[in-house]
């Protein structure tokens, strides 16, 4: 689920299909997506799971949409 | 109508923008909100024989937004900045627009995160209005985006268009494509993929395309809109900048070489300084950060009090002609579909 919601707030925001996108897909190399796009996906996220800012240290750790995902995963309350 | 300014930010900060503002509350009939360390803005205000009251209120913010903050992560580091607390009072809807001459990246990172671009708006773009003897052209983008796709340029298009008919007081403005020739198959991948949607917006009568156009075509008044992705931007804008300063020097060398020339160049003081006054960037006022979804003014880092104040002006115009409701408006015909 939460995997899917990010796919789909890339697509919405970048506008990528979700084929194009994967778990293992880097956000710079991969989807030319730079730290500034991360930081506003990241935003987004936190409203959407009502979880607390994410520490820039662990911002600066996600290379890719799993990354991401899994982070959401293991810090929001789902 | 209620102007919010990041009192804070730019080089000539807090008085710069405390002047400006006072006298545009005076000569534009805008109440302005001076966000930032109130101790300091109440000292300009006094300066300026001025005070805080119904029409000029002043809202502290304690952290500043500096040049050495990481502008992608600067706004969210900083709550308690005034450009933060200024871009937060935009979306909230305590006023109507946000002047600041702060950190250009921070700005733009601000405005995206917390006032939001306009749904299905890809990227925002920031459009200088550099003048042509007329009424200006608009770049777009001038380096917000360094990696653009068709679809980007597409919107710049659109926004622009919207921006020159509404601000630039341009009938049916004349959008071009920056190029390295004017024929229709000229450029690269980027140029020849956003050509074909650009004609295709002209074809439906949607945007007054007039083709291709060289670096050399910006500042003839041939084109109302020169639209090209940020990197290009850039590089032309700071181009023409630099050309600028050096033909100034190259006159100035001229007119102070002999006495002979010394004469003329009296003779023409007036003319020369209307010439000056017509390239000078304080009576643009600043450039605009199309396709956030309230206006958002970027003022430049060294401004003075009357650049604060031609900004002010930049601002209430864009919140008066509502060019991010007529952008917002037409959204459909600028997304691409993606063929399955």
């Amino acid at each position: 689920m939460v995997y899917e919601k990010i796919v789909s707030m890339i697509c919405e925001q970048f506008g990528m299909e979700p084929e194009e996108l994967s778990e293992t897909s880097t956000f710079t190399e991969d989807l030319g997506i730079d730290s500034v796009d991360v930081v506003e996906l990241v935003v987004e996220l936190e409203a959407e799971f009502g979880m607390s800012e994410i520490p820039e240290e662990d911002l600066k750790k996600m290379r890719t949409i799993g990354d991401l995902a899994e982070y959401v995963r293991t810090h929001a309350d789902i | 109508m209620k102007i919010i300014l990041d009192a804070m930010g730019g080089d000539n900060a807090p008085a710069s923008v405390v002047e400006g503002a006072v006298r545009a509350n005076k000569d534009l009939d805008v109440d302005v909100v001076l966000v930032g360390r109130e101790a300091e803005i109440d000292k300009c205000l006094s300066a300026c024989g001025s005070a805080r009251g119904e029409h000029i209120q002043v809202v502290n913010a304690t952290e500043v937004v500096t040049m050495e903050d990481d502008p992608s992560m600067a706004t969210r580091r900083k709550k308690d900045s005034s450009m933060t607390v200024a871009l937060t009072m935009l979306k909230n809807g305590e006023g109507d627009a946000v002047v600041s001459a702060g950190s250009t990246g921070a700005l733009l990172t601000g405005a995206t995160l917390i006032v939001k671009r306009i749904r299905g708006i890809r990227r925002a773009a920031m459009g200088p209005v550099l003048p042509n003897g007329g009424k200006g052209v608009l770049l777009m983008d001038c380096g917000a985006n360094v990696d653009c796709t068709p679809e980007y340029l597409l919107q710049f298009a659109y926004m622009g268009s919207f921006y020159a008919e509404r601000i630039m007081d341009c009938k049916n403005p004349r959008v071009a494509l920056l190029n390295v020739g004017t024929e229709d198959t000229k450029g690269g991948a980027l140029q020849k993929e956003s050509f074909a949607l650009l004609r295709q917006a002209a074809d439906a009568g949607r945007i007054n395309f007039i083709g291709n156009a060289e670096g050399s075509d910006l500042m003839t008044g041939r084109v109302d809109v020169m639209v090209t992705d940020g990197f290009s931007g850039n590089v032309m804008l700071k181009t023409v900048e630099g050309a600028a300063k050096f033909m100034f020097s190259q006159l100035k060398n001229v007119l102070y070489a002999s006495t002979k020339n010394k004469l003329a160049a009296l003779a023409i003081k007036k003319d020369l300084s209307g010439m000056k006054a017509m390239l000078d960037p304080s009576e643009v006022g600043g450039t605009a950060m199309l396709g956030i979804s309230k206006p958002v003014i970027k003022a430049h880092g060294s401004s003075d009090g009357r650049a604060i104040f031609n900004a002010i002006r930049q601002a209430k115009a864009c919140a008066e002609a509502d060019v991010a409701g007529a952008i917002a408006a037409n959204i459909e015909y600028m997304k691409i579909e993606k063929e399955t």
